[in-house]
Order: C-alpha cells, then sequence, then structure tokens
C-alpha cells in the first residue's frame, strides 16, 4: 500500500462520472455495470483502506504553505468506507429508480462525481484541498437538485446554492483566520483555544460544518428539495453524505482544531444549534402531508441530535453525536430509499392518497418500518443507543435544558412516524392508488441491507461502537478516563432511558387520540397539534416561508441592491451624464459669448492673460 | 530568437501588422480574416514562447536611450510576461470569434485594425519601462476602445464612446500630472530607476484617477456598462480579458513593484475597491440588459484584483494575478455566451428570454461553468484566486474585508444564477438554435480552459508565485 493509493477513492469516481457521462443514451446496461462495479471497488478499498488506518499523502502544490496533502487514519478511514457503502446502495437503487428519467445518464455521473469530492473532502490534511473538494459538492448539488425536472426545481437548486454557498464562504473566512492565528494550514498541526479572533474562527467554520449537515437555519432548502429532486438524491446527499460530512467536520473542528471545553461558551452555542434544530424542524416534520417532505425535516432535526452531542464536548456525548451520524444515515437514507419504492410503485407519496401497502409491498414495509422505530429511538435498534448516549452527555453537562428538548424532538419523532407509517402501510387501501406490487429487488435490497445495518448496530452496539466510534475520540477523552460506554448502562433498565420510554409511550398516545379524533383517519393524526391555537398560526406563518432565512435574505439582498445601484451608482453616472455635460456647454457657452470678434475685447483678453502669466511666472521664481 | 527580440515582435507585429489588415481587406474579405488570425495568433504564441524564462524567475531590462529622459525601455520579467500571454491568449481566442459574430456587418477592415492595435498597444504597454511610454500606449488603447465601442455608429452609440473615452482621458491625463510630480521627486521616468521610492500621497491618489478610470473603479466605473453597445466581441475584449486589466497591471508595475504607498492609502485603498466591488454587485442584480450585468459583474470582480494587490502579502500578490487570468477566461466566456445568446434572440432583456438550455446546450454549459469561476466555486479556477485573494486579505489583518469580500461572492451567485435562470432556463420565449459554429467553439474553449485552470492549478501559480516573488521587494 502506497501513499499514492489515497488519490484512488478521488480519480477513480471522478474518472467514472466523466466516462458515465460520455457513454452514450443506448449502452445503458454497460452504465449501470459500470457504475456498480466501481461503487464495488470504492468499497473494497474502504475495507482495505479501514484495515491501513495509517497513510499520508503530500505533494507541494502552490506554495505559501498551500500542499496537496491527504492523510488516512482512524476517522477519514472510517467516513471513508460509510461513504462507499452509501454510494454502492445508492447506485444500486439508481439504475431502477432512475432508469427512465430524463438525464439519467448525468445523474449516475454527478453521483460519482459527489463521491469523488466527497473522499477528497474527507481525507483532506490542509485547508485548500478540503476547501476545494468541499466547495466543489456545490456542483453537483446545483445539477442533481435542477434533474428533479420540475417547473420549480431550479430555484430550489438556486436556492440549495445559495444556502451552501454562504456556508461555504463562511468557512472560507473562518479557515483564514485559523489560519493566520494559527499560522499553518496542515489540519493535523492546528490545536488552538477558542479565544479572541479564534472563537470567531471557529464559530464561521461551525457554520460550515452545521450547514452541510443541514442544521438549522441552514436547512430550508431541504423540503423544498423533498419535492423538487429525485428522492434518489435526498437520500443520496442530504440524508447520508452530508451528514457524513458535514459532522466529520464539526467533529474535526471542535475536538481537533479547537479544544473546545464542556460549559465553555462554543459547547453551549453548539449545544443550543442542535436544541432548536431537533425541536423546531421535529414540530414541522410533524404536520407534513407528503412523506418526502416529512423525511426531509426529520433529516433537518437529526442534525440536532448530532449537534447537541458534540457540543456537549464530553467523551459520551461526542461518541453519541457521531454514532448518531452514521445511524441516521442509514435509516434515513433507508427511509428516503423506501419513500422511493412506494412513488415508484403508487405514483404519489401524499400521505392521504395511500394506505394499506404492507400487504402487497411487504419488503419495502418492513425496511421502513424498521428504520422509522430506529429513528424514533425504540430499543433495541441503534437509533436508541445513539439517543441514549446523547441524552447522557447532555445532562452530565449540568444543563438539563439541552436533554429536554432532545427528548421533547424524541415524542415529535415518533408521533410523526406513527403517523406516516400508519397512513402509508396500514389502514384501508384508497382509490387514488392503482393496484401495486412489491420493488424490483435493485429497489428492495438496498432498503432491506440498510434496515439490517439498523438492527445490526442497535443490538450488537458495542460492534461499532469499539470498531468505529472509540477510537476516534483517543487522545481527546481525560488523560487516564477509560471509555468505557457500558458504564453508562445503554439498556432499558436506566432513569435516562425509562424517560425516553416514556417519552415514545406519550408519541403513541398524541398519535392514538389525534387518530381517533380525526375519524379513523391516521394522516390526520397530527391535526390536534397543528390546530392548537397560537400554534396554528405560527404553522401558517412558517408555510408561508415567513420564516425561511432564505427568502428573507434575498429580500435583503434585492433591497441591498437597489439601494447600492440606486443610491451610489446611478447618482454617479448622473454626475457624469448631467452635470459634467451641463457645465461643459454652460462654460463653452460663455466662452463663445466672449469671442464676440470686437479687436478692443481680445486686446483685454491677452492684457490680462500677460498679467496673469506674469503673475504666476514671478511666484514661481520665488 | 533570444528574449529581448521576442518581445519586441510581440509588440511589433500586431502593430504594424494592424495597418496592413485595410490592404488585405482590399484584396478579399477572406485574406483579412485570415492576416486578422494569423497576427493574432503569432501574438498568442511569442509570449507563450518567454514562459520557461519567467519560470526561471528571469528579469532582463532593455534600455535603448533617446533625448530628454524618454528612454525606450524594456522589462521583461514573469509579471509582464505573465500579463502578455493572458491577454495576447484571450486576444486570440475573441478574434477567432469574431469570425463569425462581425461576419455581417460592415467596416470589417477598421474593426480588425482597432482590434489587433489594441493588442498591440496592450503589449506595448506591459512591457514598458518608461512612465511617458507607459501612458503613449495607454492613450493608443484608449483610441482604438473609442472607435470600437461605437462601431455600430448610432449616434447614442457614438455618445457612449465618447463618454467612455472622455472619461479614461480624463483619468490618464490626470495620471500624467503624478507622472510629473514622480518626476519632480526622481528625475527620471524610467522605472527601474526608482524602486521602493515612497511617492507622495498627492502622486498616488494623481496616478490612481488613471488607474481606475482604465479599469473602471467607482467613482469613474459608470462608462463600462455603457459601453456595452459595441459589439459583444469589443465588451469582451474591453471588459473582460484586457482593457479593464490594464489599470489592475499599472497597479501592480507602480505601487507594488515600484513604488513605497505613503501609510494612509495602505488602509484606505482596501475599502476604496471593496465598496467599489460591492456598489457594482448590487447593481448588477438591479440591471436587467445581459451585458450590463455583466459590465458591473466585470466591475466588482476588479475590486477583487485590487484587494488582492492591497494585502501586499504573497497569498493575496499571487492570488490577484491568477485573478487576472481566471478572471480573463471565465468573463471572456460568459460575454460571448451573451453574444450568442443575443446574436440569435435579438434582445439583451433577460426578462425576454427564457429555456434556451434546450435549443443552446453547449452554450448554457458554457455559461454555467464560466459563472461557477467568476464565483470562485471548485473546481473551477476562479475559486483558486478568489480564494488566494480572501485569504491575503486575512492574513494582512483586515477579517472585515474579507467578510464584505466573501458577500459580495454571496451576491455575485445570486444575481449570476438570476441570470443563468431566466436566460437558459424556464420557458422557452424565443426558441434559436446555436448557428455559427466558430462562435460555440470558443465559448467551449474558455469553458473548458476555465476547468483545466482549476485542475491543473498547479501550474500558473507557480509562475505567478515567481512573479510574486519577484515584485515583493519589501519582502525579502
Amino acid at each position: 500500500m502506497t501513499p499514492k493509493m489515497l488519490l484512488l477513492p478521488i480519480l477513480l469516481p471522478a474518472a467514472l462520472a466523466a466516462i458515465l457521462l460520455l457513454l452514450p443514451r443506448t449502452l445503458r446496461l454497460l452504465r449501470d455495470v459500470l457504475a456498480v462495479a466501481g461503487a464495488a471497488v470504492l468499497v473494497y478499498y474502504g475495507f482495505v483502506f479501514f484495515s491501513v488506518k495509517d497513510l499520508r499523502y503530500a505533494v507541494p502544490w502552490l506554495g505559501m504553505g498551500i500542499d496537496f496533502d491527504l492523510r488516512l487514519y482512524h476517522f477519514s478511514s472510517f467516513i471513508l468506507l460509510a461513504l462507499a457503502g452509501f454510494l454502492i446502495l445508492i447506485t444500486l437503487y439508481a439504475t431502477v429508480k432512475m432508469k427512465d428519467a430524463p438525464r439519467g445518464r448525468e445523474f449516475m455521473a454527478y453521483v460519482f462525481l459527489t463521491a469523488a469530492f466527497a473522499n477528497g473532502a474527507v481525507l483532506a490534511n490542509n485547508f485548500v484541498p478540503l476547501v476545494f473538494f468541499w466547495e466543489g459538492l456545490l456542483v453537483t448539488l446545483y445539477g442533481l437538485i435542477t434533474i428533479g425536472g420540475r417547473p420549480t426545481s431550479g430555484r430550489t437548486a438556486v436556492k440549495a446554492l445559495l444556502i451552501s454557498g454562504f456556508c461555504d464562504f463562511a468557512m472560507i473566512l473562518g479557515i483564514g483566520l485559523l489560519w493566520t492565528v494559527s499560522g499553518t494550514a496542515t489540519m493535523s498541526e492546528i490545536s488552538v483555544e477558542p479565544t479572541g479572533l479564534a472563537a470567531a474562527a471557529f464559530v464561521l467554520m461551525m457554520i460550515g460544518a452545521a450547514g452541510k449537515a443541514g442544521a438549522m437555519p441552514f436547512h430550508t432548502w431541504i423540503p423544498d428539495a423533498a419535492t423538487d429532486a429525485p428522492v434518489t438524491f435526498m437520500a443520496f446527499l442530504p440524508a447520508a453524505f452530508e451528514k457524513l460530512l458535514g459532522i466529520y467536520l464539526l467533529a474535526r473542528v471542535s475536538l481537533d482544531f479547537f479544544k473546545i471545553q464542556p460549559g465553555s461558551a462554543m459547547s453551549i452555542l453548539l449545544m443550543i444549534v442542535g436544541a432548536v434544530t431537533i425541536v423546531l424542524a421535529v414540530l414541522m416534520a410533524l404536520v407534513q402531508t407528503d412523506l418526502k417532505r416529512l423525511l426531509s425535516y426529520h433529516a433537518v432535526s437529526q442534525v440536532g441530535y448530532m449537534v447537541l452531542g458534540i457540543g456537549t464536548a464530553i467523551p459520551i456525548g461526542i461518541a453519541g453525536g457521531i454514532f448518531h451520524m452514521i445511524n441516521h444515515a442509514m435509516y434515513k437514507s433507508g427511509l428516503f430509499l423506501s419513500a422511493g419504492s412506494v412513488e415508484h410503485r403508487a405514483g404519489t407519496t401524499e400521505l392521504k392518497k395511500l394506505g394499506g401497502l404492507r400487504r402487497d409491498m411487504p419488503l419495502t414495509a418492513f425496511g421502513f418500518i424498521v428504520c422509522a422505530l430506529a429513528i424514533s429511538g425504540v430499543w433495541p435498534l441503534n437509533g436508541f443507543v445513539s439517543k441514549e448516549m446523547v441524552f447522557h452527555g447532555a445532562l452530565e453537562t449540568g444543563y438539563t435544558v439541552f436533554a429536554i428538548a432532545a427528548w421533547i424532538g424524541a415524542i415529535f419523532t415518533f408521533a410523526s412516524f406513527l403517523k406516516a407509517g400508519h397512513s402509508v402501510f396500514f389502514g384501508e387501501r384508497t382509490r387514488e392508488v392503482p393496484e401495486v406490487r412489491e420493488s424490483p429487488p435493485a429497489i428492495v435490497l438496498p432498503i432491506l441491507v440498510l434496515a439490517g445495518l439498523c438492527i445490526l448496530f442497535g443490538v450488537y452496539n458495542k460492534l461499532p461502537l469499539t470498531l468505529f466510534i472509540q477510537p476516534i475520540l483517543a487522545g481527546h477523552a481525560e488523560a487516564g478516563a477509560p471509555l468505557d460506554f457500558t458504564s453508562h448502562a445503554l439498556d432499558v433498565f436506566n432513569m435516562v432511558a425509562l424517560i425516553s420510554i416514556g417519552c415514545l409511550v406519550l408519541a403513541f398516545l398524541l398519535h392514538r387520540h389525534g387518530f381517533l379524533k380525526g375519524g379513523r383517519k391516521a394522516h390526520l393524526a397530527s391535526e390536534p397539534i397543528h390546530r392548537l391555537p397560537g400554534v396554528h398560526q405560527l404553522y401558517d406563518l412558517a408555510e408561508r416561508r415567513v420564516f425561511d432565512p432564505y427568502e428573507q435574505g434575498v429580500k435583503v439582498l434585492h433591497g441591498l441592491s437597489t439601494v447600492l445601484f440606486k443610491a451610489v451608482d446611478r447618482p454617479i453616472d448622473f454626475v457624469y451624464e448631467k452635470i459634467v455635460t451641463v457645465t461643459g456647454s454652460k462654460f463653452t457657452g460663455i466662452l463663445k459669448k466672449a469671442h464676440n470678434g470686437h479687436y478692443a475685447n481680445y486686446l483685454a483678453w491677452c492684457l490680462a492673460g500677460l498679467i496673469i502669466l506674469a503673475g504666476a511666472l514671478s511666484l514661481l521664481a520665488k | 530568437m533570444n528574449v529581448e527580440t521576442t518581445v519586441l515582435l510581440t509588440i511589433l507585429i500586431p502593430i504594424l501588422g494592424s495597418f496592413a489588415v485595410p490592404l488585405a481587406g482590399l484584396a478579399s474579405g477572406k485574406a483579412r480574416s485570415v492576416w486578422a488570425v494569423a497576427v493574432s495568433a503569432v501574438t498568442a504564441v511569442l509570449p507563450l514562447t518567454l514562459l520557461s524564462f519567467a519560470l526561471e524567475g528571469g528579469e532582463l531590462v532593455v534600455r535603448k536611450n533617446l533625448a530628454l529622459g524618454l528612454d525606450f525601455v524594456l522589462i521583461i520579467d514573469p509579471l509582464s510576461i505573465f500579463m502578455a500571454s493572458v491577454s495576447s491568449f484571450v486576444g486570440f481566442l475573441i478574434v477567432v470569434y469574431s469570425l463569425g459574430y462581425i461576419r455581417h456587418e460592415e467596416n470589417q477592415s477598421e474593426y480588425y485594425l482597432m482590434v489587433l492595435l489594441f493588442i498591440g498597444a496592450m503589449m506595448g504597454l506591459v512591457f514598458s519601462g518608461n512612465l511617458i511610454f507607459l501612458y503613449l500606449f495607454w492613450e493608443i488603447i484608449a483610441i482604438s476602445c473609442w472607435r470600437l465601442i461605437g462601431f455600430y455608429r448610432q449616434p447614442d452609440h457614438v455618445r457612449k464612446a465618447d463618454k467612455a473615452f472622455l472619461v479614461t482621458f480624463f483619468g490618464a491625463v490626470v495620471m500624467l500630472l503624478g507622472f510629473v510630480q514622480i518626476y519632480g521627486v526622481t528625475n527620471t521616468f524610467d522605472i527601474t530607476a526608482m524602486r521602493g521610492t515612497l511617492v507622495p500621497g498627492t502622486a498616488v491618489l494623481l496616478i490612481l484617477f488613471g488607474i481606475f478610470s482604465k479599469s473602471a473603479t467607482i467613482p469613474l466605473h459608470t462608462w463600462l456598462p455603457d459601453a456595452g453597445v459595441a459589439p459583444t466581441t469589443v465588451t469582451a475584449l474591453l471588459h473582460a480579458a484586457v482593457l479593464v486589466k490594464i489599470g489592475v497591471y499599472a497597479f501592480a508595475r507602480l505601487f507594488l513593484y515600484t513604488f513605497r504607498l505613503p501609510d494612509g492609502w495602505q488602509e484606505a485603498l482596501p475599502i476604496i475597491v471593496m465598496v467599489s466591488s460591492l456598489v457594482a454587485a448590487g447593481a448588477a442584480a438591479v440591471e436587467n440588459d445581459i451585458k450590463r450585468i455583466l459590465a458591473y459583474s466585470t466591475i466588482s470582480q476588479i475590486g477583487y484584483i485590487f484587494l488582492g494587490f492591497t494585502a501586499m502579502n504573497a497569498a493575496g500578490i499571487s492570488g490577484s494575478l491568477l485573478f487576472i487570468l481566471m478572471h480573463g477566461l471565465a468573463k471572456a466566456g460568459l460575454f460571448l455566451c451573451a453574444g450568442i445568446v443575443i446574436h440569435a434572440v435579438h434582445t439583451k432583456d433577460i426578462r425576454e428570454m427564457g429555456g434556451l438550455i434546450k435549443t443552446m446546450p453547449v452554450t448554457a454549459v458554457a455559461f454555467l461553468a464560466c459563472a461557477f469561476s467568476v464565483i470562485g466555486i471548485p473546481p473551477f479556477g476562479g475559486f483558486f484566486s478568489k480564494f488566494l485573494v480572501i485569504l491575503g486579505t486575512v492574513q494582512a489583518g483586515r477579517p472585515w474585508v474579507a467578510a464584505m469580500a466573501l458577500f459580495t461572492a454571496v451576491l455575485t451567485m445570486y444575481y449570476l444564477f438570476k441570470v443563468f435562470s431566466l436566460v437558459f432556463l424556464g420557458e422557452a420565449k424565443h426558441p434559436a438554435p446555436e448557428r455559427t459554429k466558430s462562435m460555440v467553439y470558443v465559448v467551449a474553449v474558455l469553458a473548458v480552459l476555465s476547468l483545466a485552470a482549476g485542475l491543473f492549478v498547479a501550474y500558473p501559480t507557480k509562475l505567478t508565485n515567481i512573479a510574486t516573488t519577484q515584485m515583493s521587494w519589501w519582502l525579502r
């Protein structure tokens, strides 16, 4: 294994992307085979790299401390493996789901290009390659959303681009500051105290990382993309890749570059972002009437747990946050893929048009239910374990309010998934949806694999925790303190777990109440909360995008531009267009009048000129 | 062929060649086209042969003594070679594109004469090591611009051309006053003889008038959007690749390579140029005429180039030099894409376009690629230049200015994608195909080059780094 091998996870998918883009439309089979085989190679090397763990490839690049520096170590190899795993599942799924989609060829190419950028961003050990790969994702983000092909897709793509671009630019400024403070761009050498300028750098880099992960308030494009972009895209980027990347960087920022202490201002800031994201996004998710939009709000809400976990700055919380990242990627990707499977056969994802699909699509239903229970934190699935760790971490900081926020999130998460699952897979078949059958294996297999992993990571949680998560924290736990997750008793019989289970029971009661009140219609189960006085008005405002920072931001941009144009640019032009020309013509008019043809007049001019000349000369002579 | 001859040929071939254009035009239209392309191609290749000299960090000063201290001095160093290569190369692409664009117009002989004279004078300006010769070439360019902007001869166009000429001429004359004042301090016009001199603040102000008027920086900028009445090829040449870079080049040559700036100016300049950049970006977001939008965008990006220079450190200067290249490629690409669109739909108003991606796929993708580069999104070349400029600004201890620059980048993204969405996406209002091949090839080449410049950024950066080290005597 030579260091140069580290270029493979970047160059292979990039080359594949180019090939896939150029391959004629008629060779679809070859395209699919190439894509799946390429992804399989990446998975293989993912395992190889994971076993190697320590590799560094650095060549001088642009001078000024900018090297093309790639570093493989435990954390990056873990993310690399996870990315490859999702890539192959999505590729497999897309071979069927995107088969007849217009621009399906481009879709595959962009997916691989995204993989190339993502792998590069994870491996980068110098800020410039990091930003290069990280920001490069904007290109594929824009391309992938426009493939949705709806009239509003272009608009949503621009929205995603502007929001993500804003976050990336914030990160660039943060990197610039951190670089100036620490004096180096080599990531593995940086470790500073977050004070003064460095604190600003931390906040800016946090915006970059959390924005990529989709934390509030940088999330608003995700629900829009849920309807405007292909569902495969949702399972690929917002559910899996962007979470992995965003949380990876957030962990690097708060653990490596800056040593965040528990209870410090930075830690509390992160926890606030996390808690607010959890609660607000889940409340939006609860009242959604479209399965894909509902899932997309959960994709935002769950980021809150990860940010909260890392923000606690306590080993168990950090480990929980990172574990939640991988868990979330699995079940949320699985959920989106199930939604895609339903869409594939039923042609819609609107909750009120769906019902009773469990008999006709049993495998999809099974996958969905497992993933839904996992995201809701039901014992013994993986979501339960990572959420418990986050709860423990939040409680250990002493700020109980954050744990309470997380529990509130758990209540509504389960309630909204009861509503979603109940509406789609249980109850009576509706008239809107024709006869359906189970989706083809290439669609079902990825869902089942993800559901299986959710079970595995939950029941045998020691396996991922010791294999993947624990080594990441090596060196971050206090010296000598053993990182023993069992001491936190990650099982059902402790105070924290009992509260969590209580939350689930509460959610069930809420759902049942709404279900009965809505005339036994599952998709109306959230209405009692939706209709609460006061709450209802807020929901209406939210639906009208009043709280959408993007919509408001664009208004500000437009207003500011108009002001700059009308108050600065045009007045300056007015000077040239009017004042200069009018003054010029007035002045020439005066001169014209002075030339009246009288000899005496000209003589007077000459005399005056001579006097002035003499005066000037005498002044200069002095 | 030695370095000195190459440089002399780079200057003389296009200048003399330009005057032969009408003769070739007498023979046939085809001969004229071939001649124009051949001359511009030779002009593009000659500076490239000097690259190895530049990469070794070579510096050569050629001095021909003339009367009155007006020595003819050539400075051949990485900075001038880099600048000459970029300008002449983009100039060559624009001449090729003109073959299709200008085909049906009258006065083609005059057009090619002026374009080649423009390129030749640019070469002269870039290599000049004497302030007076710098000024002479500066004004030759202004004259050929004046003719080119008013190329279509409508009264309104001629008036706009006059405006451009008068503003830049006014600036240049004020700059000449500044040169005279500097002569008072140094007793020479020879740039090489006055490196490291502290110049008086008033001279800086006077020279900045010239630089800002040529590089269209607020408050001397409004002639540039108005110059959009010219043929698109000309606006690409003026706005993107060459003309506006003259001021930038002069800034680098005079205020970095040669003089020492008084303290106050070092603090004030970053703010002035960033305000210019922001205001122009705002104006670009409001305008609806595609060429005016791109012109304002140019003003905005020029602000970044100045910003990098004012950082006075390696990252900033190297980034700005790189910016000249990246912006030249990408913005020329955008203008030429706009040219194809305008040619086809016969309007410049973006609100009246739409859905053109279906009929003009290559143009649309090229536009998108160049837009990504201008905004500063990798893997396109513009990313590196913008990143380095911002890094340099932060390292110079001006995080607030850097934040403003990044905000301007967001605004850039906003208006460029507004243009893209309105022109290429949505409902087709005037479906029109891409007709002329030579035009489409050129925009495709520019888009591919913008990408390649990003992927293989290490090569141009090597040159800009060497140029930076050589310029920055105060860092040594």
